[in-house]
């Protein structure tokens, strides 16, 4: 499955409040067989300017992924998941959403909202090093992303 | 003539005292009835009100667990998962005592992880039941089985059952009852493969369900204590586990109208009884 992908750098934006869960998230991406950058943002509104690059993000790239939490300080989660999928300039990019609801509620709304995966964080880090891994795998190998 | 008319007017006299003596014993009587009347309505009431407040406390203690159970999870799972992470970069790296205690904080931060996750899916038995229907016990019985397919194929297990009803009830409870007193059985075996037999009768109001092993039984002055969430009679290295499994299947069929209780003797296998209401129309 390592599809070293014509070499290319692929760009993650995770929005995720919680430094120690970034921290661990780029733990677990640090062993990536597939070259990535990851920028982080902490809230829902810093994630969409990011994405529009305003403000201070007006030099930011264009995310190949996005890891999103749900439960966010400012615009939450679910509101940004909304916007993402409602702007067609950002609708193509595939959204993950990594959280600790298992809220059936949460999960729903989300593929009704069109997000690419829904994905409840293990509370193990073994398995969550797994799911980061298949994450990885998945979404930077054996997916054909959209062309920017 | 005079003396008839003396006559008359005593039996008249003698007339209206029995009515008005009458009247007065109506009367009292009556002002017992209203009186008694406004007794049991007050009594009615506060029936009412302590049933009102039980429910209360009981919905407010069951938001209590899952709230608590939920956002506890959340900074335990960066405990555990940066100890983790250092057990897994310096394991041998530092020195054998810091080996071991990092071992002690993740073995600790493990076992609260389950106790947190146990205790979060026995207050969702509670809070969140979908409404109950016809069940077909067979059905549900196969899906357990499945369920526990590997588990019953490592111990050569053996398991038998009667013809069983179709029930009013949460289907998904009803497994997780099923799954909870067969992997038990399983579980705590004896020195031969597990004999499990599950069986049902009809007891006029209710279903008697009972499931019968031949395991290491259970010595009878521990009936009740084995009921009560995270309760365990043996220590975590001869039976993993952290005590939740009768507990849950307590509430469940508590949720079913019905009861739960067991008979048996150490060394001599154990027989788990339980009912299951046939007047549960709807969700209680």
């Amino acid at each position: 499955m390592k599809a070293s992908t014509s070499g290319s750098l692929i760009e993650i934006l995770m929005v995720e409040d919680n430094p120690a869960d970034v921290r661990l998230t780029r733990e677990a991406f640090k062993d990536a067989k597939v070259l990535n950058k990851m920028s982080v943002v902490g809230d829902g509104e810093a994630a969409l300017a990011f994405l529009r690059r305003q403000g201070r993000y007006a030099d930011a790239p264009r995310p190949d992924l996005i890891l999103l939490d749900l439960n966010l300080p400012k615009k939450d989660g679910r509101e940004v998941l909304e916007e993402i999928k409602s702007d067609p300039d950002l609708k193509r990019i595939p959204v993950v959403v990594l959280t600790t609801s298992e809220d059936q509620r949460d999960v729903l709304k989300a593929y009704d909202m069109h997000v690419n995966a829904y994905i409840t964080k293990p509370v193990n880090l073994d398995q969550f090093m797994k799911i980061v891994e298949a994450v990885e795998n998945f979404w930077l190998s054996v997916v054909k992303l959209p062309p920017k | 003539m005079g003396i008839v008319m003396a006559l008359l007017l005593a039996l008249a006299a003698y007339f209206a005292m029995k009515a008005w003596f009458k009247e007065q014993e109506v009367e009292a009587v009556n002002r017992e009835l209203v009186h008694e009347n406004a007794e049991r309505r007050r009594a009615e009431e506060a029936v009412a009100r302590h049933a009102a407040d039980l429910e209360r406390s009981n919905a407010e203690l069951q938001q209590f667990a899952y709230v608590a159970s939920h956002d506890l999870q959340e900074p335990l799972r960066i405990v555990a998962g940066y100890v983790q992470l250092l057990a897994r970069r310096y394991q041998g790296r530092l020195d054998a005592e810091a080996d071991e205690f990092i071992a002690f904080a993740v073995d600790g931060a493990t076992r609260m992880q389950g106790l947190i996750s146990d205790l979060l899916t026995y207050s969702r038995v509670g809070s969140r039941g979908r409404a109950f229907e016809p069940v077909r016990c067979e059905d549900v019985l196969k899906q357990s089985l499945a369920s526990l397919k590997l588990m019953i194929e490592e111990s050569r297990a053996t398991v038998t059952h009667d013809p069983l009803p179709t029930v009013t009830a949460d289907a998904g409870q009803l497994h997780q009852l099923f799954l909870n007193l067969i992997s038990n059985a399983v579980k705590y075996r004896g020195g031969t493969p597990p004999a499990i037999h599950i069986a049902a009768a009809d007891r006029a109001d209710a279903w008697q369900f009972s499931v019968r092993d031949n395991g290491i039984g259970i010595d009878p002055k521990y009936f009740e204590r084995i009921f009560v969430i995270f309760q365990r009679l043996h220590g975590k290295d001869e039976y993993p586990g952290t005590g939740i499994g009768l507990a849950i299947s307590k509430k469940v069929v508590e949720n079913h109208g019905g009861r739960i209780w067991v008979e048996s003797q150490a060394g001599k296998g154990a027989t788990f009884y339980f009912t299951i209401s046939k007047n549960l129309g709807r969700k209680q």
